[in-house]
């Protein structure tokens, strides 16, 4: 009989030893990582150069392990010993490096580890988050309404047609002389239906026509560069106010300079979201638009230095009121609390920016007749303003009334908006 | 023919001018639409054109009112540290914050900062890490203000020069909050350090006290 036991106790004993052993290089591997992200990961990117160089095959380009290690312990001492290869590091990068002279050897060789041993991060798929845009389904209910006016329209006029032939045909059964037939064109009735209908359908168009003057409803002009406010405020969900803070703190909304996209720009150097499609069905280069700011900063990316030759980007302004009016963001968004989508629209699901609104005064002031003001109430709370209205506070602990709407705080006075 | 013609022109005009939605249309009384005033958006170069000076910049050495003074260390050369150093000497001059001043720094600090440096300062913000734990499109990691020691124990001055001037791949923040700004959201972060790494709120009152206190020694 052959003794198994041996050979499962050495099969056993090999299995757990290697168990043992990938688990330790894991746990290396993620030391080297959270080394890495604590450290480095600020100035240096593993496959792109940021603050300083990409780091992928750093071993292959500085064989000598010891001056790698003290390098990466305290750069500025391999820098007075007159290194070659880094003093010309340094001569193009310009950018000193911190020291780290806590940092171990066996840290620095997990950091090492790490940066071989990492998989390039792959680009989002096109399917991660493309729904289709459009705008949103707004059905036109007119057209339909007037195909049904026109259906109805002909089955009058069938209709008319045969009722008279029948009687036509009835009267000279009965013998009753009837005139010679009329046509259509020339019967006055159908001439001053025609006429009446003529009258009206211009005059609406007309009306409308003459109202939409000056109002901008839909209005999505072409911005010099492909900025999608559905990629910046949605998908990487940065507040309105991070671009636009003016709106808090004054009269205008204002659009960022350029300092402000190059703010995280300086670091995200190409587009890797989900495609995005222009309404003539064309793909968005986003690399490219990026690109545009670059040229607009003056900032040479290869270089990564600003050349100093900027040039403003002539963004076209979207919103505007006429100057008869009197508008003010902080007013809305800060005292009133308004939310920026309430009169700009789902802005973020707009790759391109459209007016939402009317933006008329109707439009305005219906919002002004609805919306209740944050009123101070008897705890305190809400806008500390509106205390001076004793009457509505009055009012509202004598049980009369419950709420202050924009219109009872003089929302519709002329002079609010028009002066 | 003509007529036909004639009707087609009339129609593409109508169509061109109530259909196109990358035309601003038009208005009735330009002059009382368009501002002849210069307003925000006004184009700067017809001033220029006609010998009028406007920059829309404050002019140099002037201060908004209640505003504090201005940071006082400069700007390093390319490649230099040695005001980056000095900047640890320089202490917050605002003393401890209100509760009301405490919300409004929180504000600033999610707006500008907490999309990089995460709501919780842990360096884990939507932009480097998506909250399903998926990599952002920001490559560079943000300062993780809580648990990286080289962080919890800069001086506010050093935080300060950073904010202002922008370090590594962070740009300067000087344009988007004011002197005041800056410094309140420092003391919020300085605050929210001392709260997570044990000491109570209690310490953090500690400090600013004594950076107050200092600031008037001076």
């Amino acid at each position: 009989m052959i003794d198994h036991r041996p050979i499962v106790k050495r099969t056993l004993l090999s299995a757990l030893l290697i168990v043992v052993l990938s688990f330790g290089n894991k746990m290396a591997a993620q030391d080297g990582k959270a080394l890495f992200d604590n450290n480095c990961a600020s100035c240096h990117n593993v496959f792109k150069d940021m603050t300083g160089p990409a780091l992928k095959g750093i071993e292959d380009r500085v064989k000598d392990k010891k001056l790698l290690h003290d390098w990466i312990r305290n750069n500025q001492k391999v820098l007075a010993t007159g290194e070659p290869y880094f003093t010309k590091l340094y001569a193009t990068w310009k950018s000193p490096m911190n020291v780290f002279p806590n940092i171990t050897d066996p840290e620095i060789e997990a950091i090492l580890k790490y940066i071989r041993e990492v998989k390039p991060p792959v680009a989002a798929g096109p399917n991660s988050d493309n729904a289709p845009d459009g705008k949103m389904g707004e059905s036109d209910n007119a057209i339909m309404y007037g195909v049904l006016t026109l259906i109805l329209a002909v089955v009058a006029f069938v209709m008319l047609q045969v009722n008279s032939n029948l009687r036509k045909l009835a009267d000279d059964k009965e013998g009753i002389p009837s005139g010679e037939p009329i046509p259509f064109y020339r019967n006055k009735t159908y001439i001053t239906i025609f006429t009446l209908f003529l009258f009206v359908v211009a005059g609406f168009f007309f009306a409308k026509g003459a109202i939409g003057l000056g109002r901008m409803k839909n209005y999505q002009p072409e911005q010099p560069i492909f900025y999608s406010h559905k990629v910046h405020a949605g998908t990487n969900q940065i507040n309105c106010l991070y671009c636009h803070g003016s709106a808090w703190e004054g009269k205008h909304a204002t659009i960022p300079s350029v300092n402000v996209c190059m703010n995280c720009h300086l670091t995200i150097n190409e587009y890797t979201g989900a495609p995005i499609f222009r309404e003539d069905g064309t793909e968005v280069n986003g690399t490219a638009e990026i690109q545009k700011i670059y040229a607009a900063a003056g900032y040479d990316p290869k270089a990564k230095k600003y050349t100093g030759n900027t040039k403003p980007i002539e963004w076209i302004k979207i919103h505007s009121l006429p100057d008869h009016v009197y508008f003010n963001h902080s007013q809305h968004v800060r005292a009133g609390k308004v939310q920026c989508q309430t009169c700009h629209g789902e802005i973020t699901a707009m790759h391109e920016v459209y007016q939402a609104s009317e933006l008329s005064m109707g439009w305005c002031v219906n919002c002004h007749r609805e919306t209740k003001v944050d009123f101070n109430n008897d705890k305190g709370e809400g806008n500390k303003f509106y205390s001076i209205y004793e009457k509505y506070h009055s009012e509202i602990k004598a049980g009369k009334r419950d709420s202050v709407t924009v219109a009872d705080i003089g929302g519709l006075e002329c002079q609010k908006c028009h002066y | 023919m003509k007529k036909l013609s004639i009707i087609v022109v009339l129609v593409a005009l109508v169509a061109w001018s109530c259909g196109d939605k990358r035309s601003p249309g038009r208005v009735y009384m330009p002059d009382m639409a368009y501002s002849r005033a210069v307003e925000t958006y006004t184009s700067l170069d017809t001033l220029h054109a006609q010998g009028i000076n406007y920059n829309a910049l404050p002019v140099p050495g002037t201060i908004k009112r209640g505003e504090l003074f201005p940071f006082p260390i400069t700007q390093d050369k390319q490649g230099e540290l040695v005001n980056y150093e000095q900047s640890k000497q320089v202490t917050n001059p605002l003393p401890q914050l209100s509760k009301a001043q405490v919300t409004e720094a929180e504000r600033l600090y999610l707006i500008n900062c907490g999309i990089c440096h995460g709501k919780g300062l842990d360096g884990q913000g939507v932009l480097h890490k998506r909250s399903d734990g998926s990599d952002g499109p920001y490559g560079a990691a943000p300062a993780n203000f809580v648990s990286n020691p080289t962080y919890v124990n800069m001086p506010a001055g050093q935080m300060m020069y950073s904010v202002t001037y922008g370090k590594g791949q962070m740009g300067s923040y000087a344009s988007q909050l004011s002197t005041t700004q800056r410094w309140m959201v420092i003391q919020y972060i300085k605050a929210k350090q001392a709260e997570a790494s044990g000491g109570t709120a209690a310490a953090a009152t500690d400090t600013t006290a004594k950076v107050a206190a200092d600031t008037t020694k001076k």
